[in-house]
């Protein structure tokens, strides 16, 4: 459904994205993840159409989005990192207007549809400006598959937001996911990649250092984590097994935890950096 | 051709922003201000070639008044979208092509220039300065709309911040509002300041609409000026739009 080869796009001397290759299946979640600056809103942005790349070739659903730009347009959704519905204007608006720019027919339907969805009805003819950030970035998410796009990208859809709410969106993700959108996402946040994505890239300096899902990516580094504390700096060992990991715990005396590895164990041992660093 | 979504975006704004009372009172105030110190304060008693300075200064101020509008909304609107809410880019990732990006603005600030300048209009046959005598006046004050509506297209897409889009104002907008024959007729001026102007839209802008104003014959070469610089123009808006956010 979205197929990257050697995609690299440069800003003056900065190589934000190198040579990035791989491919997402239709139907798939596919987490992208990575501390910030490490190119994920950049990838997203020249496969959106919203930047040119300087290098390589992407496909959307089968389009080139540089010559085909228009036809990818007309196939994607979009709901970026920064919530930009037209403030002055309602929900209803909002979504009425995206509806327009497609070409859409029974845009009415849709936006009452949309806005039940959401639970946004009741709030449906306010302005925007006066929402909280929750119902903003539900409506962004409504906004973004007004016109039912078969991909859908969700750059940091649950940034800043508080748990349940959190919640919600990852249930609206799902929801569409099951009536077959193939969904991009990028997040620094590690519990989501894990909850809902079935495969994750991770992107450091731009480049793709691993490819998998959450499950293989984990077992790949090792299940068992032993945290142990040694003059105060934290220090992670990584065992395949629980018995391994207890026996090396023992040797350690105090100040030592035994957990199961994250996809963010899979970060600081690629990369020796923290994601969100 | 789906211009609409845009052009609609654009006037719920527009039209919200009519129901703030202090939004409409201070679109009246400067142009009215500038009609009644110059037109009957400073203007009182003066003729220009046989014209009471009032009829002489009200189409002036009407073409002054539209380009300030057409050009300020528009370039505002889109610059802040831009850099600051980032809503352009809901058209970038939208089947609208640039062209109908740039017709739906365009047309927005065409109505929010004429909005504002009627004001003038009004004022003009209150204050007995009398009505447009040359329904050509209509061509010519939405032909300036159009003209400043596409370079504020242009400057909004090209800004780098907000802070540009205010200079460029106060570089080319203002200048123009006090030296293209808004306040007082050109042909007396040096060559040397004369033949610079005439490279200018508002110049022809205010030229024509003040011949349709009092009735005289309508200077088709500046109308065919006015006319040229729109298509430059909105060919220009195009290509700068289609480059916004390489």
């Amino acid at each position: 459904m979205i197929k990257l080869v050697e995609l690299t796009k440069d800003f003056g001397h900065l190589r934000a994205v190198d040579k990035l290759s791989f491919h997402i299946q239709k139907g798939e979640i596919f987490g992208l993840l990575g501390p910030n600056g490490a190119g994920k809103t950049t990838t997203v942005r020249m496969l959106n159409t919203l930047t040119r790349p300087t290098g390589g070739e992407a496909q959307v659903a089968g389009f080139d989005v540089v010559k085909s730009a228009f036809k990818v347009k007309q196939l994607i959704g979009v709901s970026p990192q920064e919530v930009n519905l037209e403030r002055d204007l309602t929900a209803r608006q909002n979504l009425h207007i995206h509806g327009l720019s497609h070409r859409m027919e029974g845009i009415k339907k849709r936006v009452d549809e949309l806005l039940n969805w959401t639970n946004l009805s009741e709030r449906a003819d306010d302005i925007i400006r006066n929402y909280s950030g929750g119902m903003q970035r539900r409506l962004l998410i409504a906004r973004s598959i007004m016109h039912r796009p078969q991909v859908l990208f969700l750059d940091e859809p649950t940034v800043g937001l508080d748990p349940q709410v959190r919640r919600l969106i990852w249930d609206l993700i799902r929801d569409l996911n099951h009536k077959g959108v193939t969904i991009l996402l990028t997040t620094h946040y590690i519990e989501e990649a894990e909850l809902l994505c079935h495969r994750a890239g991770i992107l450091s300096h731009g480049k793709l250092i691993a490819l998998g899902s959450p499950q293989e990516l984990m077992t790949s580094i090792g299940r068992f984590v032993v945290e142990s504390l040694d003059n105060g700096v934290t220090n992670y060992r990584l065992f395949e097994t629980r018995e391994e990991a207890c026996n090396f715990a023992q040797t350690r005396g105090e100040n030592v935890r035994i957990r199961e590895s994250n996809l963010e164990d899979v970060f600081i041992k690629l990369t020796g950096e923290r994601i969100g660093q | 051709m789906n211009f609409y979504p845009v052009f609609l975006k654009e006037m719920i704004i527009f039209k919200r922003r009519l129901f703030r009372i202090g939004y409409l009172f201070s679109n009246m105030i400067t142009p009215l201000l500038y009609l009644i110190a110059f037109g009957l304060g400073l203007g009182r008693g003066i003729s220009i070639d046989g014209v009471a300075y009032l009829a002489f200064v009200v189409p002036g101020i009407c073409a002054m008044s539209s380009m300030t509008n057409s050009y300020s909304w528009i370039a505002t609107s889109i610059s802040v979208g831009r850099l600051h809410f980032k809503t352009f880019d809901e058209y970038i990732v939208s089947p609208v092509t640039p062209s109908d990006i740039m017709l739906g603005e365009v047309l927005a600030g065409v109505v929010r220039g004429m909005f504002a300048s009627s004001f003038i209009l009004i004022a003009g046959v209150l204050f007995g300065a009398g009505f447009p005598e040359n329904p050509i006046f209509l061509v010519a004050w939405v032909l300036n709309c159009l003209v400043f509506a596409c370079l504020g297209v242009i400057s909004g897409c090209l800004a780098k911040s907000h802070e540009d889009t205010a200079t460029f104002s106060n570089f080319f907008i203002m200048p123009m509002a006090f030296f293209c024959g808004t306040f007082f007729p050109l042909d007396k001026m040096p060559v040397f300041i004369r033949v610079p102007l005439s490279f200018l839209p508002l110049t022809h802008a205010s030229k024509t609409l003040r011949a349709a104003f009092l009735g005289e014959g309508v200077p088709a070469v500046s109308l065919g000026i006015i006319f040229a610089f729109f298509i430059i123009l909105f060919a220009l808006g195009v290509v700068v739009i289609r480059r916004v956010n390489r």
